[in-house]
């Protein structure tokens, strides 16, 4: 670790050093510190502020003269059908997020403080639908539930006689419930890390005062995990708006136009990077709202449920009611996992899915197509595979740096670090990518169509998982294993690479797992990005079903399936099972 | 049309001489010396970029392939999607200032004739284009750019929902409220082919006929192609202006389709490619252009049932020969106006 070394004490860097007169000599009383401060404030000067600050400013030009105009705003607002996008997104974003509670709060409750049988298994279910892109279960849910050919709907027909579909994917419902079956994982990981930590006191006191357990988890366990379920609320609700893939699947058939669609379509000829940027700023000022909200309604309450004593912690039993919870669980897992995978694994057999199953509709011919004769197929892949490591060793490396600068308060002002690298948490990505298009896509830097440009904008997209993840690494090391290395004449460098570094490292893995898996299915940050030789898998997907073969859509979501399940295998031998639910 | 039974005759021809007639065969046996020339020049390119919205995923892909393996150490990257889109990453090229593209095709005439219009385009006609059809060979007098693509849309139905009596025969017969919740077809805000159509049916019927099947509720896709996954899944049963080489594959496969060739007539796209003005890569991408015009080409593309730009190679099979088919195609000048008004039309009129 290059980076560290420069944090080695004032007079060891001081000793190697000839006196130099001037300016170096002056320099050379800078703590060193200091310098690596600047360092990283520069780089999220660079990943952050620059597109964002592009992105206001380009909001006010006009396009080719570059004078002050707020014609971009009424350009971007001047028309009902712009309007009806936002507030189509907003209510998808409540929806979605409301639904990803109302699946995931029953089982993280489950998980962490019941009983319940399976509870393997319902780790698999998270595993599974977090691992699955959205835009791929968006394809799999149009086999299930297309009106007429869904597979769901023909069951449905045999079974009952009916005329009418049972659930028709191509409506709002349809796509807030495919979104929030692939964004619940993040609150269940929310949750049940701020359920583990409540003690069974505060349910027994409950108890003994009259309650039953129903009433107990009502008044006492869920209104002390409401902070973390808020906040994965809000991540889901900016996950939501930020999707590109479903609404282009699903919400074209279905006749409803988002933001990211609209964003879109002011991208088409002639490019209105302008206008999309103005389109784009009421998204900013809606997310700070929203933490205005949050902040608002948790203000004044006390959600304290970790005290000195160390409080007991076991499972509530249940009794016959363990079953229902369980199928509650299977059933999310059945919703979101099983069945879309297994009519997508059909499909990707098929010559033609409609046929169904039989001998004569088997064929190979998708994967053979994808994994020989497709030009792109496997560059994809491989580009897929070194943009999201680079990005994820980036992100850990960045975050690691600043949380362990602000953890250990080593500067002034270490907590705007903090705060820079939490900031493109509330940034939707799409906007965050017409940001990079905007700031850097041109010369003088002329990163449009390069690695860099989509390794850049996944470290900033994702710094936020990993900040969050190594500041928790770096906060559960007590500093004064450190300081007692320190104290036996060890300098920070060495007490670092000797303590601290051992003691995160599973931490570190585990975050850069995360980033790594979300980056490798991210869509809305690249599709602006991408040039002809640095296509994703994703987008290489998005340009597959743009041609409607289901087909060869389904094979090339089963190969990126598969290698992220072997990483996810991967990570889960290295670093424990539940890498991904640590908290982070 | 008459210089297509010419074609007919002289593909019979070639046929009966086993293909003898021009051999020119693969890893540059018997490359004539044009393109000897160009391919040398290329080879130290190493590549070209493609955008393209015209042949099928599949059928861009194998004309890529047929390039690289004709032309050994010029790779094709091959970047497919509708024209619009394809268009979209262009403009998003050229507003980055980055080149990146050398050969541009797509299904809307109108966005090269624009693109020559800016300056934008190289002029070079292929040697090959000689033996293209006679109708076809010369897209543009001034050569700046090529006919490459020769799209016919129609419509289809599933014959196992709908018999072959009661199928619509005609663009008008759309309108008819029995084909509520029936029909599919794709969106002029991606699809090239779609934009042209629906120029064509405002040019016949005015903006009132989208109005008019809006009432009939059709699910509106992305690519022409879009509606063609849905016939053979039972989940509509009628495609409305679908490529007739996507529609023939997909029967070759076994699936329930038939093409019906409406009366008014049949959408002939007659799409061209150019080479852009800042093309990285000048020489291969003249050789692409000389390739797109070549039998090779064609082969390739008849293997997927598209239909041949060139004489001397057989119609896809199950097609009808194109001189007994009455063809619809609005003018350039009407495409490159036409196709951004209808785009916001149809977004007004069917609310995506």
């Amino acid at each position: 670790m290059n980076d560290t070394a420069t944090i080695l004490p004032k007079p060891a860097a001081r000793a190697g050093e000839p006196r130099r007169a001037g300016v170096l000599d002056r320099l050379s009383h800078v703590e060193p510190v200091a310098l690596v401060w600047l360092a990283l404030a520069v780089v999220l000067l660079l990943l952050v502020v620059a597109p964002l600050g592009k992105l206001f400013l380009v909001s006010f030009e006009t396009q080719e003269t570059g004078a002050f105009t707020l014609s971009n705003y009424v350009t971007a607002y001047g028309r009902a059908r712009y309007r009806d996008a936002l507030v189509n997104s907003l209510l998808l974003g409540l929806a979605s997020a409301t639904i990803s509670v109302v699946l995931a709060v029953p089982m993280a409750w489950a998980v962490s403080r019941t009983d319940m049988p399976g509870k393997g298994l319902t780790w698999a279910v998270v595993l599974g639908a977090f691992v699955v892109p959205p835009y791929l279960g968006a394809v799999g849910w149009i086999l299930l539930a297309g009106p007429n050919s869904g597979v769901i709907n023909r069951v449905w027909r045999a079974a009952t006689g009916a005329e009418g579909a049972l659930f028709n994917v191509y409506s709002f419902e349809g796509m807030a419930l495919v979104i929030a079956l692939h964004s619940f994982p993040l609150v269940f990981i929310f949750v049940k890390a701020a359920l583990d930590l409540v003690s069974s006191e505060m349910e027994d006191a409950a108890n003994i005062l009259g309650a039953g357990t129903w009433t107990a988890v009502r008044k006492v366990s869920l209104p002390l995990v409401w902070p973390s379920i808020m906040a994965a609320f809000i991540v889901i609700f900016l996950e939501t708006i930020a999707l590109f893939g479903t609404p282009a699947i699903i919400g074209i058939p279905a006749r409803i136009n988002v933001v990211t669609t609209q964003l879109w379509q002011f991208f088409e000829y002639p490019v209105r990077v302008e206008v999309a940027a103005a389109y784009a700023m009421p998204l900013l000022l809606i997310t700070v709202g929203m933490i205005a909200v949050q902040k608002l309604l948790l203000s004044r309450k006390g959600f304290v449920s970790q005290t000195g004593k160390g409080g007991e912690r076991r499972p509530i039993k249940l009794g016959p009611w363990r079953w229902a919870l369980f199928g509650w669980c299977a059933s999310v897992g059945a919703l979101s996992v099983a069945m879309p995978l297994l009519v997508l694994v059909q499909a990707s057999f098929a010559k033609a899915w409609g046929r169904g199953i039989s001998l004569d509709n088997l064929t190979l011919r998708n994967y053979r197509l994808l994994i020989f004769e497709h030009e792109m197929a496997l560059t994809s892949i491989w580009n897929t595979i070194w943009f999201s490591a680079s990005a994820a060793t980036f992100a850990v490396l960045i975050a690691l740096l600043i949380a362990y600068i602000v953890n250990r308060r080593l500067v002034p002002f270490g907590e705007a670090l903090g705060f820079l690298a939490m900031a493109p948490f509330v940034i939707p990505g799409i906007v965050m990518a017409i940001g990079f298009y905007a700031a850097y896509a041109s010369p003088p830097l002329a990163l449009y169509g390069t690695a860099a440009i989509i390794i850049f904008a996944f470290t900033a997209r994702f710094l936020p998982i990993a900040y969050a993840n190594s500041s928790a690494a770096v906060r559960a090391v007590h500093p004064e294993m450190e300081e007692a290395a320190r104290i036996l004449g060890s300098g920070r460098l060495h007490a670092i690479s000797r303590v601290t570094a051992p003691l995160v490292k599973k931490a570190l893995l585990g975050g850069w797992l995360i980033v790594f898996i979300v980056a490798s299915r991210e869509l809305s940050a690249a599709i602006f990005l991408v040039g002809p030789r640095t296509r994703t898998m994703s987008v290489l997907l998005y340009d597959l079903s743009e041609a409607g073969n289901f087909e060869v859509l389904a094979a090339f979501g089963g190969l990126l399936l598969l290698i992220t399940m072997v990483l996810v295998g991967v990570g889960m031998k290295l670093v424990g099972r539940d890498f991904m639910l640590r908290r982070t | 049309m008459r210089h297509v039974t010419k074609r007919r005759f002289l593909a019979a021809a070639a046929g009966a001489l086993g293909g003898l007639a021009v051999p020119i065969g693969a890893d540059g046996q018997e490359m004539p010396p044009h393109e000897r020339e160009l391919y040398e020049a290329a080879k130290r390119e190493g590549e070209i970029t493609w955008y393209s919205g015209q042949y099928s995923a599949e059928g861009s892909e194998a004309v890529g392939r047929g390039f690289g393996e004709r032309y050994p150490g010029v790779r094709c990257n091959v970047v497919r999607s509708t024209s619009q889109v394809a268009f979209q990453r262009l403009s998003q090229d050229a507003r980055a200032r980055v080149a990146q593209c050398d050969v541009f095709s797509s299904t809307n005439s109108g966005h090269l004739t624009q693109l020559k219009r800016e300056g934008r385009l190289t002029q070079f006609r292929p040697r090959n284009a000689d033996g293209m059809l006679e109708q076809i060979r010369v897209a543009d007098p001034e050569n700046f750019y090529q006919t490459t693509f020769l799209g016919l849309f129609q419509l289809a139905h599933n014959t196992q929902k709908v018999g072959e009596a009661e199928a619509p025969k005609s663009w008008t017969d759309l309108l008819d409220p029995k084909w509520r919740d029936q029909l599919a077809v794709g969106h002029p805000g991606f699809s090239g082919a779609i934009g042209v159509w629906a120029v064509q049916m405002r040019k016949m019927y005015g903006w009132d006929y989208f109005k008019k099947l809006e009432r009939n509720r059709p699910q509106i896709g992305r690519s022409s192609q879009d509606p063609v996954t849905l016939l053979n899944a039972g989940e509509r049963t009628v495609g409305v202006c679908v490529p007739a080489g996507t529609t023939l594959l997909s029967i070759a496969r076994g699936n329930p389709l038939r093409i019906i060739y409406p009366e008014e007539g049949v959408l002939a796209t007659i799409s061209p490619s150019g080479i852009l003005r800042n093309a990285p890569h000048p020489n291969a991408a003249k050789l692409f252009m000389e390739y797109q015009a070549s039998k090779e080409m064609s082969q390739v593309i008849r293997g997927l049932y598209a239909e041949p730009l060139r004489p001397d190679v057989p119609g896809p099979e199950g097609s009808l020969p194109l001189d007994q088919i009455k063809l619809l195609a609005p003018s350039l000048e009407e495409q490159e106006k036409g196709v951004p008004e209808v785009r916001d039309l149809w977004r007004d009129t069917f609310g995506v």
